[in-house]
């Protein structure tokens, strides 16, 4: 038991220290605009997320819940999984927001056809898939429409 | 409205019932997020370190592909981190509305110093996560400089995630070591089953991670580029080669780079040696496969030809071991003079390139000559060549 104490009140000793050499590095390297840009920053993110991105998920699940038939809930929770995030990740090259007109070689894609080929995918796999739940559920209960 | 009535519309941490939002889930999900940070930060401070011009210890010139990979690495597990902590942060979303041990001044403190660590954590984690992913995108909205800010907050992120584990070990490890569908340590009113079971969440978890590293890392590994059709670069460009300034925008001048541009090799005392571009071109040539590896995280290799940067320094009596600064004719942006340790200077590898994949070196790559060198970042393979000063 003092083992484990030990361990972890030296890791938590060991992670304030860490925490304050990097709170070091902000505060002593930047004028205070910069400091003040990033912790808008370090502060929109939590903001973003727990006030937003959380609870469109949580909408979207509703909606689901609601929308959905039953066979299609589970394929379709894992397409978002996979899609939520994805499409997240694909804003900068979808917006392209940091291109340079002289700059032939950056964000040199067709971004909205490869994420709507990415999406009609995982769409696709979630027909398929509540297709063939559907039929499973319709045999186990001996044909009878359910 | 009453103080209570706002008080009852905002939810309790019971308000949530599914038993997929369980530490099962959460350890599960936050071993491979923990995993992936740490790649994260180690490679992410060789990174600073290959750009320090003071380096105690000098960054060693091979393996010639090392940086390539370290900062490929740093942004596929940069990139993989997104899906699982959102996924973590799923998981764990109730304890945000976990109501305060109101009353027990003891119990309030270690709640308060938790919740604090917690929301450092989350802040620099996301911080670091969308910062990096704009950043490989060159997308810069914000005011403040984005190497030293990303480098201190990864070392604020790593101390916060260290307390974390410290904090929640014996749960992590209770978790880690039991079947995933175990309730142990869940809310007791997270009962109700979900749509998918907490192995489906799971593997959906890994499936969009897989496909978020899949859709983006073609940047950086050339099998990937057909698939990857999220990444910022295809690899290709000019020469075969993508680049991330042109010389216009740099503003070296048509006069500047003509028929009258020579390199020359300066010291304390003034211009020791100097050379013409067919002068240069009249030396022994060598050829060296080298990638151009950028810090926001896209690469590719190519074929080097020109002289090797040891022959012009001998030429001009420059010792060995000797530690030089690489002057570009740009006027615009960072690194326009870049320092180069003398292990690299003496490097067979290094090159003043001349021609890139059998072409002359095109104007967009650095004509008349570029500095190309191996396990060095891409901003530091100074383009427009017109002065190597011996420090």
């Amino acid at each position: 038991m003092t083992g484990v104490w030990g361990l972890r009140i030296g890791l938590g000793g060991l992670g304030v220290l860490v925490g304050l050499y990097g709170a070091y590095l902000l505060l002593s390297r930047q004028d205070l605009d910069r400091l003040v840009s990033a912790a808008i920053w370090l502060g929109g993110g939590v903001v973003v997320h727990d006030g937003l991105i959380a609870l469109a998920t949580i909408g979207a699940v509703a909606l689901g819940a609601r929308v959905l038939p039953v066979v299609a809930r589970a394929p379709a929770a894992v397409a978002f999984v996979v899609v939520a995030p994805l499409t997240l990740i694909a804003i900068p090259v979808l917006g392209r927001f940091g291109a340079e007109p002289d700059n032939p070689t950056l964000l040199d894609r067709s971004y909205w056809l490869g994420w709507s080929g990415l999406v009609v995918v995982a769409l696709s796999v979630v027909v398929v898939a509540s297709l063939v739940r559907a039929r499973r559920t319709t045999s186990e209960s001996g044909g009878a429409p359910s | 409205m009453k103080a209570a009535d706002v008080l009852d519309r905002v939810p309790r941490e019971s308000d949530f019932t599914s038993r997929l939002r369980s530490p099962a889930v959460a350890a599960r999900v936050g071993l491979w997020l923990g995993i992936a940070f740490g790649i994260c930060f180690l490679t992410g401070l060789i990174s600073h370190y290959a750009q320090n011009g003071d380096q105690p210890v000098p960054f060693p010139t091979a393996p010639y592909w090392g940086y390539r990979v370290t900062q490929g690495l740093h942004v596929i597990s940069g990139t993989a981190a997104i899906p699982l902590l959102l996924v973590k942060l799923w998981s764990v979303y109730p304890q945000l509305f976990k109501s305060m041990p109101w009353g027990d001044v003891r119990a309030m403190t270690i709640s308060g110093l938790e919740r604090l660590s917690i929301a450092v954590l989350v802040a620099g984690s996301t911080f670091l996560l969308v910062t990096g992913l704009l950043n490989t995108s060159r997308w810069y909205p914000w005011a403040f400089s984005f190497r030293p800010v990303h480098y201190a907050v990864a070392w604020i992120t790593i101390g916060a995630l260290v307390v974390h584990i410290a904090v929640k070990l014996p749960v992590i490890r209770d978790a880690l070591t039991s079947d995933v569908d175990d309730t142990t340590h869940d809310s007791p009113t997270a009962t109700e089953p979900g749509v998918v079971s907490r192995r489906g969440l799971l593997r959906s978890t890994w499936l969009a991670t897989g496909i978020a590293v899949l859709a983006t890392a073609g940047s950086t590994v050339p099998l990937l580029r057909k698939v990857s059709v999220l990444s910022v670069r295809t690899g290709d460009g000019p020469q075969g080669v993508p680049f991330n300034r042109t010389a216009a925008a740099a503003q070296v001048t048509a006069e500047e780079r003509g028929p009258g541009w020579t390199l020359d090799v300066v010291d304390g005392d003034g211009v020791v040696s100097s050379w013409s571009r067919d002068e240069l071109a009249a030396m022994t040539q060598r050829t060296e496969t080298l990638p151009i590896a950028c810090v926001e995280g896209w690469s590719a290799s190519a074929e080097w030809t020109g002289v090797r940067l040891r022959d012009l320094l001998d030429a001009a009596s420059v010792p060995r071991g000797a530690d030089v600064r690489m002057v570009s004719m740009q006027k615009r942006y960072a690194f326009g003079v870049t320092e180069l340790q003398g292990n690299f200077a003496d490097a067979d590898k290094t090159l003043i390139a001349l021609k890139l994949n059998g072409e002359e070196l095109s104007l967009d790559h650095g004509f008349p000559a570029r500095l190309i060198a191996p396990n060095r970042p891409g901003v530091l393979q100074t383009k427009w060549l017109t002065t190597v000063e011996v420090i």
